[in-house]
């Protein structure tokens, strides 16, 4: 045996031993876990020991084998970007008033979206056309008949703005789920006006219903301040029960009360409120990941809603003079009257900004705020960068347009698959692979013997390899997944046999064992290549046009054809090597 | 263990054209067939709703559609899945939503009814209509004026007032239709004597938006192989593997035309699949016709070519047949959409071995004559010349 060849045994044994350390976390969580605490990371990783890898490398089962919900969810930006054409319309007609133009009815077209100026008299609408055009640079002019002015957004501007239609919804959609306390949820954007969800383990369609069923209510509460120590005399006089985890916090002189769950928080104060209060939570995220709550802390408001997103005409997030970020808001008419009460009224109090039932923030009242725009500086705690302060004033300013111009959600798609049938799937699947696997393993061993058996070994070998690759992409096994799997071994033994047959080829031409074995390897190589690299190619294709359990499949394969190409051609030629280099052979058995 | 005891020399080649004839038939046949009668598309491509139930007593799908048409769900095909005792069905409703045409009208006019109401609004495609009242309205009025009209109404949304005064903006929004089968298949009994095992519900607009990246990621594939075969093999290869591979995705999807199985997102995987396994055939005889043609040099193309699949023939019947191999625990434990694929695969493992030998071949050695020849007159073309230059 050669250097070469001591190299490569040691890397196969490298592999064949990488790969069932690979696996641990997967057989915990499959195996030795319960089944209703599969998706528990945090347990997965106490339970794991310490020499096996990270928790998070473990095989995810699709939400087709252990049951769940997917949903698409479509953003109505048609509806949303009507009713801003609509505000827009509104504070052009009071523009043009303002400053004494004439006098111009509004009216917005909900099909195509266009806004018609009718002006009062027709000789003012010169003026206004220019001054309106000049003014407003969202709007581009369509078309002028006499007092008619007809008005269109600008696609820019009505692009920016359906893109954050999307954000709003998500954000509204983030915190609702985050209601729930499910830890394992997963919400992105898919493509241009859709939102994708992934529930594993969910199968109540209530709570699905639940994200789109109503609109984002966004309301502006004041802070009871009155008693500091409220929180602190509740904790004192009537401890929590142990065990849930609630803690008593004290930041900046109101101390707060603190846990883990919102649940847990809403249950223990329940009954503990003064009859015209009430307690709302706050999320702390978590600073690694900006959509995850470690924490929830309570606030006691006033029962009494004073002011509501309805009478928000706009928020944006800005840099001021000071270069501290900033979120501007402005209020309508009656909303303005009503901010101006409250603010004078309220002078160093605080005054809670509050998302479905989530306070989001609660800055302090610093004087009486007249005109309806007010300013929210956003103080920086922590060590945090100037994106990530900055990042808080555009969440907030995206909360408060979620409330104000709140574009409503349907339902695009959903795929639920109850928990029983997750279990049959992956019943039926292994039985189906297990199957597949032992016919072709059978076959190879009475067909070419000892070869067979050594290629038996490699399609082991890979089958595991696969397993352990699908882990370290972090990929998910579906019911697809395991039909690719299946298949990708059948294709993987494709090279043992060309592999094999070649040898075959090579003895009947009368050439000694060795040559035969090496000749058989060499010459197979670059058709076993191009085969592989061609449906590699389908693959790749597959993984980056399809979505959920087409993509699972795609990524079986994909991984799959990259560990065939190393346990047909690699592993096999090794061992081959060894009886028939090491023990000299002069025959071989293929 | 030998499965062709004895070099054959059979003339595959010989056959070609009646091969040829009989594949461009049946090819154009399924073409016509997809054209004119077309997939069983399932939810995944057309949109709709499909519910799989188990029961937990024997009962038959007639009893269930009986069922579900009592709770007055129409339109409804309840097929039986799965073995006898399993009692599971699949129920497949066409609509997403309670909201089409026909109903939308009577859903506007119910509207309008209700007073001083304009800019009413309906899109079907997300099954909501929008309208402005000039006066608030009670949200269970305009709930029950709709449902009045025969549109099921998941909600009533207040989509807040407009700040010129103009009144307040509702939107409605039609019930889905899973929720229909279940309230359906359930009235009247004081516990539901099944389970809702699974909900596949999608939009018409997701439906399209799949469909359409499914086949581009087809013909994405096909380019692809194509340029890679084209690169690793001569020119003239490549244009038979691409015939081969088009070939071989049309005969699969005859599978799906034929058999009237759904058309859905697994189909596309198979296909594609398809799509690398055929290719993977066709190199590796492509591959051995390399090597024969540097051997047998000056021997014509025809000749080499059918050498070369008489010699690889053993090995083409076992690679095929280990794949196939691997598919029999599928085609035995799977159900619904993996049956179908399994099956489908199988049909392309078949019709994939057969293309490489009767579909790539001729084309390449029809190619090869073609440039033979188009050589042969162009050098003669140069002899008449030559006495002019010299």
């Amino acid at each position: 045996m050669d250097r070469g060849w001591w190299w490569k045994f040691g890397m196969i044994v490298a592999v064949t031993l990488g790969t069932f350390w690979f696996l641990i976390p997967t057989y915990y969580s499959l195996v030795v876990m319960d089944r209703d605490q599969r998706n528990n990371l945090a347990l997965l990783q106490e339970r794991l020991p310490a020499w096996a890898p990270p928790a998070k490398y473990r095989l995810n089962l699709g939400l087709d084998l252990q049951g769940g919900i997917h949903m698409v969810m479509r953003v109505d930006t048609k509806t949303a970007l009507q009713k801003r054409t609509e505000r827009r319309g509104q504070q052009i007609a009071t523009y043009i008033a303002d400053k004494k133009l004439g006098e111009v009815t509004a009216d917005t077209d909900p099909e195509k979206l266009q806004l018609t100026l009718t002006a009062k008299d027709p000789a003012t609408m010169d003026a206004i056309e220019k001054d309106v055009l000049a003014t407003y640079g969202d709007f581009k002019q369509v078309r002028r008949d006499g007092a008619t002015l007809v008005l269109a957004p600008d696609e820019s501007q009505t692009n920016r703005f359906r893109e954050e239609a999307v954000d709003q919804a998500m954000l509204v959609i983030r915190r609702r789920i985050d209601k729930w306390g499910v830890a394992e949820v997963d919400v992105r954007k898919l493509g241009t006006d859709s939102i994708q969800i992934s529930l594993p383990g969910r199968s109540n369609p209530e709570q699905a219903k639940e994200l789109v069923g109503t609109t984002a209510q966004l309301e502006f509460r004041m802070v009871d301040d009155s008693n500091p120590q409220f929180f602190a005399q509740m904790f004192q006089s009537n401890p929590p029960p142990a065990g849930s985890n609630i803690t008593l916090a004290d930041e900046g002189g109101f101390p707060q009360l603190q846990a883990p769950t919102r649940e847990a928080l809403l249950d223990y104060t329940k009954g503990k409120v003064p009859e015209n209060r009430v307690v709302l939570t706050e999320c702390i995220a978590n600073p690694m990941k900006k959509n995850e709550c470690t924490s929830y802390r309570t606030f006691l408001l006033d029962k009494n809603v004073p002011l509501t997103g309805e009478s928000l005409a706009g928020a944006d997030a800005s840099v001021s003079q000071m270069n501290e970020p900033e979120v501007n808001i402005a209020f309508d008419a009656a909303g303005a009257r009503e901010f101006e009460k409250l603010t004078e009224a309220g002078v160093g109090k605080r005054m809670a900004i509050v998302l479905d039932d989530n306070v989001h923030t609660a800055p302090n009242i610093n004087e009486k705020i007249a005109g309806g725009r007010a300013r929210i500086t956003m103080g920086r705690m922590g060590a945090r960068s100037f994106n990530e302060w900055l990042g808080e004033a555009q969440t907030l300013a995206l909360v408060l347009k979620a409330g104000a111009l709140p574009a409503p959600v349907t339902v695009g798609e959903i795929r639920q698959v109850g928990a029983s049938l997750g279990d049959e799937l992956i019943k039926k699947g292994s039985l189906a692979a297990l199957m597949g696997l032992g016919l072709v393993v059978a076959f190879m061993a009475l067909y070419y013997r000892k070869a067979g058996l050594i290629a038996d070994i490699a399609l082991i070998l890979n089958g595991l390899l696969i397993l352990a690759g699908l882990a370290f992409f972090n990929a998910t096994l579906t019911l697809p997944g395991i039909a690719g799997f299946v298949l990708t071994l059948g294709i993987a033994v494709d090279a043992n046999v060309l592999i094999n047959e070649r040898i075959r080829e090579e003895l009947s031409h009368g050439k000694s064992a060795k040559a035969a074995v090496d000749q058989g390897y060499d010459r197979a190589f670059w058709t076993i290549f191009d085969a592989h690299v061609t449906a590699l190619i389908a693959g790749f294709i597959l993984f980056f046009t399809g979505t959920g359990p087409v993509r699972g499949f795609a990524t079986t394969l994909i991984v799959g054809l990259l560990a065939s190409l190393f346990t047909s051609i690699v592993v096999t030629r090794v061992i081959m090597t060894y009886f028939v280099h090491g023990k000299n052979a002069q025959s071989v058995s293929v | 263990m030998q499965i062709l005891k004895n070099k054959t020399n059979i003339d595959f080649i010989g056959k070609r054209k009646p091969a040829v004839f009989i594949s461009t038939l049946v090819n154009l046949a399924i073409i016509v067939g997809i054209a004119t009668v077309g997939f069983n598309f399932g939810v995944d491509f057309a949109g709709g709703t499909v519910v799989e139930l188990k029961f937990d007593h024997p009962v038959s799908a007639a009893e269930v559609r009986e069922r579900a048409e009592k709770g007055g769900l129409h339109d409804v095909s309840v097929q039986n899945i799965g073995s006898e005792a399993d009692n599971s069905f699949l129920l497949r409703l066409g609509g997403v939503t309670q909201l089409n045409e026909a109903n939308a009208e009577k859903a506007k006019a119910a509207i309008q009814g209700l007073g001083n109401v304009r800019n009413v609004y309906a899109d079907l495609a997300n099954g909501i209509v929008n309208f402005r009242s000039a006066t608030p309205l009670d949200v269970q009025t305009i709930k029950k004026a709709v449902e009045d009209s025969g549109t099921g109404v998941q909600e009533v949304r207040v989509l807040g007032e407009n700040q010129g005064g103009a009144g307040v903006d509702y939107q409605v929004v039609a019930s889905g239709m899973a929720d229909k089968v279940y309230s359906a298949l359930s009235a009247g009994l004081e516990k539901p004597d099944f389970e809702q095992r699974r909900v596949d519900y999608v939009g018409p607009q997701v439906g399209k938006q799949l469909r359409n990246r499914g086949v581009m990621a087809l013909l994405y594939a096909m380019v692809a192989i194509l340029i890679y075969v084209a690169f690793r093999f001569d020119f003239k290869f490549g244009p038979g593997a691409l015939l081969a591979m088009l070939h071989d995705v049309i005969m699969v999807a005859g599978y799906y035309l034929v058999s009237r199985r759904e058309f859905g997102l697994t189909a596309i995987a198979a296909l594609l699949t398809i799509v690398g396994y055929s290719v993977n055939d066709t190199i590796v005889i492509y591959d051995r016709i390399r090597e024969d043609m540097a051997k047998y040099k000056g021997k014509p193309l025809a000749e080499v070519i059918n050498i070369a699949i008489n010699d690889t023939l053993g090995r083409t019947i076992l690679t095929s047949g280990t794949t196939a191999l691997s598919l029999i625990g599928l085609l035995v434990f799977g159900v619904g959409e993996i049956f179908d694929f399994a099956m489908a695969m199988l049909v392309g493992i078949v019709v994939g071995t057969y293309s490489s030998v009767y579909i790539a071949s001729p084309l390449t050695i029809w190619l090869d004559e073609r440039a033979a020849a188009k050589d042969a007159r162009h050098r003669g073309g140069d002899i008449k010349h030559e006495p002019k230059t010299a």
